[in-house]
């Protein structure tokens, strides 16, 4: 049976972020201020009142500063009986006069602290918690959970089951629009639940062996299209956020982008065996009576309670489930298994351009192709690494908790660079005389399928024009469960010379980072490979290059992120080859050539493994 | 001339926001206008709510009420 679950988060955040900076301009920093806490309190009051008004369930999400409010506890204890309501703890919030004259700092990140600093906080937070309500919270949460910051909190409080682990694609472009200033930095994460291996809370466990133990869920349910490309902050499940966006109407104060953007997301049913989910957690700081920015606190108010009159709408015809962290954890564990995918055909609902992009998510890879480029690879994270990535003071990644790419066509070019060089996409080249068309350059739309235990994207055909000759090609795309695999294969349905042949060349320009700028490539391998046959190109960036006829695969080892990615292909007359980059191009590139005629199908398959 | 403050919303630099960038401007109430600490732009209430506007140009289906998310 079909099933869209909804979480409706809310905070007493006695500090709301933002508030006392915004509000209190021009005054000196006070951050308890008593004002500041009214206000706070009668935020977090209206945000529950208006969630219950429609008949939706919360969970309540303690911040420490509340757990030294009486009130905030009793209202929350009274909401917990009434409604049903989940008392559940946030490590967001922990700027309050408490927490500062303990740790004497004004870092409020959880996963930015120290691991001995993580362990002080969670204890006493999890403690104070239990002084105030006499048991040990469910779930918990904050803008990401690193693992280790996980796996403690398991192992010292096992009743943990739900975490709210990250923001989707919240990294550089959020630091950005943030005037560098705002430092969550953390791409690479699923865009729906999962659940987070003990290595790396970004990449899913792919056994029980790698279970942490906790099913994650994002920080709201963001666009999968506009995100990528633009300021996170805009485009999600939070009705102040589109507002923030300037994405409503001045005259109507309407915004039917929140509509559709929910819309699209329940329609992700349809790839994901009948599931489909939604979060909203708007934390105090964005229903300031100050107002946020352009929108005055009137227009706050109304889009906090046209939201959640959506979601009651569709709860009262029966379209929405809405359920505690707890509950959807239980939920969660009970229909997905480790390895089934999270998949989402997603079209462009803000822009008006037709755009479509297919996100894939395993515990293997995530992976991301866009049909405006003809079903080329654009994001490409190597999840089967598991890579251990330490975040926080006092390790080599004190703020960016991302998941390192192999491909991402927004830090590093795509199809398009300047002047010279690559960028990093997975696509085709066509050749036939000494004409080439590039697939990225053949805009498509796809369609999806399941046969057995693997997800099918196939591609509307395009037709390529030489000077003397066109033809129609198909794009099939295959993800079999497990595999670590994706296969691409090109279909000529007809030529114009059915005699002809042309060259089919199937690359991969790929590097690795977290940013948009470039890391040292030396350390990477390049390799062609048939039977013991073996040749080698060290990364030295000399622009060399090698090939191998009847290559079996072409690899690239990637030591920095412990992966190594390579290709094969089933064309009888392929050849491999590899191609270093140079300083000005930092690049790798896999490929394989063949000849190609009228009818034939040609396989390539992308393999992401490990690299001890 | 006076310090610079806030103006009665806190409006945000409406050259910035075009190229995602979210900056708060400050008012001179001199000059009965807001300026942008980080680029160029100044100008009063009614030229801030008028770029804003113009800044709504990308977004063409803003108005545009969806109920088909895939592709025949």
């Amino acid at each position: 049976m079909d099933k869209f679950i909804v979480n409706i988060i809310h905070r007493p955040e006695m500090v709301p972020e933002y508030a006392e900076k915004v509000t209190g301009h021009g005054k000196e920093e006070d951050i308890g201020r008593k004002a500041l806490l009214t206000e706070s309190l009668d935020i977090f009051k209206f945000q529950q009142e208006t969630a219950h008004k429609y008949g939706l369930k919360t969970t309540i999400q303690m911040t420490y500063a509340s757990l030294f409010n009486d009130e905030a506890v009793e209202l929350a204890k009274k909401d917990h009986e009434t409604y049903g309501d989940e008392i559940s703890l946030s490590l967001l919030g922990l700027p309050c006069k408490e927490f500062r004259e303990k740790y004497k700092t004004k870092d409020f990140c959880i996963w930015m602290f120290s691991m001995e600093d993580k362990k002080s906080i969670v204890d006493d937070v999890f403690e104070k918690f239990y002084e105030r309500f006499g048991f040990y919270p469910e779930s918990t949460g904050s803008y990401y959970m690193d693992a280790d910051l996980t796996n403690y909190i398991k192992e010292k409080y096992p009743s943990v089951k739900c975490e709210i682990a990250t923001c989707w694609e919240e990294g550089p472009k959020a630091y950005h629009t943030c005037n560098n200033s705002w430092y969550t930095f953390m791409d690479g994460g699923p865009w729906a639940p999962w659940i987070p291996s003990k290595q790396n809370t970004h990449a899913p466990a792919a056994n029980e062996a790698e279970d942490s133990g906790v099913v994650a869920i994002p920080h709201l349910s963001r666009d999968l299209l506009a995100c990528y490309d633009g300021n996170g902050s805009n485009f999600g499940t939070h009705p102040q956020n589109v507002l923030r966006g300037m994405i409503y109407d001045t005259k109507t104060w309407e915004f039917p982008y929140l509509y559709n953007l929910i819309d699209q997301y329940r329609d992700l049913e349809k790839y994901n065996n009948g599931y489909a989910y939604n979060m909203m957690f708007v934390g105090p700081g964005w229903l300031n009576k100050m107002g946020r920015w352009e929108q005055p606190y009137e227009l706050l108010k109304k889009s906090y309670e046209d939201g959640m009159a959506y979601y009651g709408k569709l709860k009262k015809e029966g379209k929405l489930t809405d359920m505690t962290m707890a509950e959807f954890a239980d939920y969660y564990r009970q229909k997905k298994t480790y390895t089934e995918p999270e998949c989402a055909l997603w079209r462009d609902i803000l822009y008006g351009s037709d755009k479509q992009l297919f996100w894939y998510c395993d515990p293997f890879m995530r992976v991301c192709v866009n049909m405006d480029q003809g079903g080329a690879i654009v994001d490409l994270r190597p999840y089967t690494a598991k890579l251990e990535w330490p975040v926080g003071i006092g390790t080599k990644h004190v703020t960016d908790a991302s998941y390192p790419f192999l491909i991402q066509e927004k830090y590093r070019a795509g199809y398009f660079t300047h002047y010279a060089g690559e960028g990093t996409v997975r696509s085709a080249k066509l050749k036939y005389n000494q004409e080439e068309v590039d697939l990225c350059l053949c805009r498509t739309k796809a369609h999806f399928s399941k046969e057995g235990d693997t997800r099918i994207l196939t591609l509307d055909p395009v037709d390529i024009e030489f000077q003397d000759l066109t033809l129609k090609l198909q794009t099939v795309i295959s993800f079999k469960e497990g595999s670590s695999e994706i296969k691409i294969q090109r279909k000529i349905f007809e030529m114009s010379n059915p005699d002809a042949e042309v060259e089919l060349n199937e690359y991969m320009v790929a590097c690795y980072g977290t940013t948009e700028y470039s890391e040292d490539m030396l350390g990477i391998t390049l390799s062609c490979k048939k039977g013991n046959e073996e040749e080698k190109l060290p990364y030295e960036y000399k622009c060399r290059e090698l090939e191998m006829s009847g290559a079996e695969q072409v690899i690239a080892t990637v030591p920095q992120i412990e992966t190594k990615v390579s290709m094969r292909s089933d064309a009888v007359n392929a050849v491999g080859y590899v191609k270093e980059g140079y300083a000005f191009s930092p690049m790798f590139t896999l490929g394989y050539t063949a000849r190609v005629k009228d009818k034939e199908v040609i396989g390539t398959w992308l393999k992401l493994e490990k690299a001890n | 001339m006076a310090q610079a403050g806030k103006g009665k919303l806190n409006y945000r630099c409406p050259s910035c926001f075009m190229r995602d960038l979210d900056m708060d401007m400050f008012y001179d109430k001199d000059k009965d206008e807001y300026y942008c600490i980080r680029c160029q732009y100044r100008g009063n209430e009614a030229d801030v709510l008028e770029k804003n506007e113009m800044a709504r140009f990308r977004y063409g289906a803003m108005a545009k009420r969806y109920t088909k998310f895939d592709f025949d």
